[in-house]
């Protein structure tokens, strides 16, 4: 395996020392440019409570492109899809190498926090938290009860 | 180029001496007497083919001339132009009423300047690496990295195929990295530089309403036209004829939106239309079974010798006469009154009646083709064996080429049908059409009888053809 750049070891050593609150982001043993990502639920969503298991992996490219990240664990989300995919813009068009894995995470815990149904992957979801948001919140806690909790 | 050396001398920026008066095509027009040849021909049209060498220069001109007006950089000039649609006096306008405001709205200079960091260390904020402050590089907005690290930014953009839109590394920065800037990054990576540049030429032509790829296949021919019009453009190496507007299979009188909305639907549908596909069909008549080998709707029963229409199968007598009623759809004027299923079944025969005349005619010009090589082959025994030249027979090749023309037409009129409101002005425009489908089948007829039929008499239906459809497109060409 090529030698690992400088910025990853640098991003890796300060996720160690100075993690962010609410967030885990261990690299696998055999492989430094796979990340095991825990984020948990953030106070007053309907996450509240649950543990959200995600994988985040370092392309070859990184960090002239941007980490691909997915859920693993399944979420009742606008924003995520079946396959844990995410909508999120600096994961795509508005990623810059002068972003870190630090401020990815903290964005997706932030899109926890504040779903946006406009901008939507998971369709059916977004479309039911238009038009009855409290029956969304409803699944969504029901979903983070029986996926994310107690494992 | 008189009127820039003129100005070389006196650089105040009246407003009369840099915007772009090019008298390019009307150069020798002064001692002519002026026509309006849009007049003569609806479909006249100005182009020129150029290759990719002629339209570096026809940019770099323009480039120039802004930079000399402006008193701007080069780099300044090309990226305010390729952000402006290559329109040099909007560029002006706006520069001249705020310069500063247009280079921001321009992406080159950032909303709010930037302080720039005047260390002689400093951590590349991409690579963290502390380095001397010359290995570092900045754009106008002051963010720096170093230059290892821009260059791998623009080999990661430009594999991607983005060229002109690579903007700044730093988080939220708008300010877009000049041509220039990327090339001095690049002066030691020939394969990616050369990959940069064509996706940058690319990205010129694509935002210059004034050029147009050619369409066809490998064909590196640019079209330049000053007008930006629906028009046909047939180009010079690889005779792709094609509409100069969207490049797309040339469409008169159908426009641009309209033509695409209809293939659209067309490609929707196919699974409905298919049925209609058939290539034979029963004499009305004696109910023998017919297949259409040429071109031409007008058929005679090999077993009855009933004449009778393709398309409608009415009797052929009546088609002749002054109003050709086959082309017209008729709507069923109480269809508002029906229920929704009707006024689907509605919908759908509107459509097919449209649909179906569409793909005939299209089929009936690969047939013709077909007619045409037949007709070469018969020609070329004929000169063979003595009975005449070949120059005596160019008129049959004339009027062949003719019939394509005419019913290229013909089978555009159907879109363009399709979507009209009804009222008189669509009255006048199936009369126009009907007349159109009568005498290029007549046309048709004749060409196909070639040898029997009397040269003035295919001379004067040729005229006749041709009239029909400069009329139709005098009156409805709106381009
Ligand atoms: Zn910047
Ligand atoms: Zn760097
Ligand atoms: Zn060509
Ligand atoms: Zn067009």
């Amino acid at each position: 395996m090529a030698v690992l750049p400088r910025r990853i070891i640098k991003e890796t050593q300060r996720l160690m020392q100075e993690p962010v609150p609410g967030i885990s982001a261990v690299p696998d043993d055999s492989n430094a440019r796979y990340f095991h990502v825990i984020v948990t639920g953030p106070e007053d969503s309907p996450f509240e409570g649950g543990l959200f298991k995600l994988e985040l992996f370092l392309p070859e490219d990184y960090p002239m492109s941007a980490p691909k990240v997915r859920f693993i664990t399944k979420i009742y989300h606008p924003n995520i899809d079946r396959l844990g995919r995410i909508c999120l813009d600096i994961l795509k068009d508005k990623w810059s190498p002068a972003l870190q894995i630090r401020t990815v995470l903290l964005s997706i815990q932030a899109l926890l926090s504040a779903p946006n149904p406009d901008d939507p992957l998971a369709n059916d979801v977004a479309e039911l938290w238009k038009v009855n948001e409290i029956e969304a919140i409803r699944n969504a806690k029901e979903w983070t009860r029986r996926y994310a909790m107690d494992n | 180029m008189a009127a820039s050396q003129e100005n070389e001398s006196d650089m105040d920026f009246s407003d009369n001496d840099c915007y772009d008066y090019n008298n390019y095509y009307n150069d020798d027009d002064s001692d002519v007497e002026h026509v309006d040849p849009m007049k003569v021909d609806p479909e006249y049209f100005e182009y020129r083919c150029l290759s990719e060498e002629e339209v570096e220069r026809l940019l770099n001109e323009s480039v120039e001339s802004l930079s000399n007006c402006l008193r701007i950089s080069p780099t300044l000039a090309k990226v305010l132009l390729h952000g402006h649609h290559w329109n040099s006096n909007e560029v002006i306008r706006k520069y001249k009423d705020n310069p500063s405001q247009t280079i921001i709205w321009a992406k080159i200079n950032p909303p709010s300047p930037q302080s720039i960091m005047t260390s002689n260390y400093y951590t590349c904020p991409v690579c963290v690496t502390p380095q001397h402050v010359e290995k570092f590089s900045h754009l106008p907005c002051g963010h720096k990295f170093c230059k290892d690290c821009w260059i791998t930014h623009f080999e990661v953009q430009i594999n991607q195929g983005i060229s002109t839109s690579i903007s700044c590394m730093a988080k939220d920065c708008v300010v877009l990295v000049p041509e220039s800037f990327v090339l001095m990054h690049l002066q030691h990576k020939t394969n990616i530089r050369e990959k940069y540049q064509h996706f940058v030429f690319q990205d010129y032509v694509k935002s210059h309403p004034e050029l147009r790829f050619c369409p066809g296949p490998n064909c590196p021919i640019i079209v330049h036209s000053r007008e930006i019009k629906a028009k046909k453009s047939i180009c010079e190496q690889c005779k792709t004829a094609f509409c100069f507007r969207c490049g797309c299979d040339y469409h008169a009188p159908t426009d641009c939106q309209v033509i695409k909305k209809w293939l659209i639907k067309c490609a929707d549908d196919s699974e409905t239309a298919n049925y209609i596909s058939a290539h034979t069909k029963d004499c009305p008549k004696c109910h023998i079974c017919i297949e259409k080998n040429g071109g031409c709707n007008h058929m005679q029963c090999y077993n009855c010798k009933h004449d009778f229409c393709w398309m409608c199968l009415g009797d052929w007598k009546s088609h002749g006469s002054e109003y050709y009623e086959c082309s017209r759809y008729r709507e069923n004027p109480n269809i508002a009154h029906e229920s929704v299923h009707a006024q689907a079944r509605e919908a759908l025969t509107k459509y097919l009646h449209y649909y179906e005349r569409w793909e005939n005619h299209s089929k009936s010009l690969k047939l013709e083709e077909q007619t045409l090589e037949k007709l070469r082959d018969r020609i070329n025994e004929k000169v063979m064996s003595g009975l005449g030249t070949w120059i005596d027979w160019q008129y049959l090749f004339a009027s062949a080429n003719l019939l394509a023309k005419c019913r290229y037409t013909l089978q555009y009129t159907y879109p363009f049908a399709y979507y009209m409101d009804a009222g008189p002005r669509k009255e006048l425009f199936e009369y126009q059409q009907a007349q159109l489908e009568a005498e290029i089948e007549n046309l048709s007829w004749k060409i196909e009888r070639a040898e029997t039929t009397d040269r003035g008499d295919l001379e004067n239906q040729m005229d006749i053809a041709e009239k029909r459809r400069t009329t139709l497109l005098k009156d409805f060409l709106d381009v």
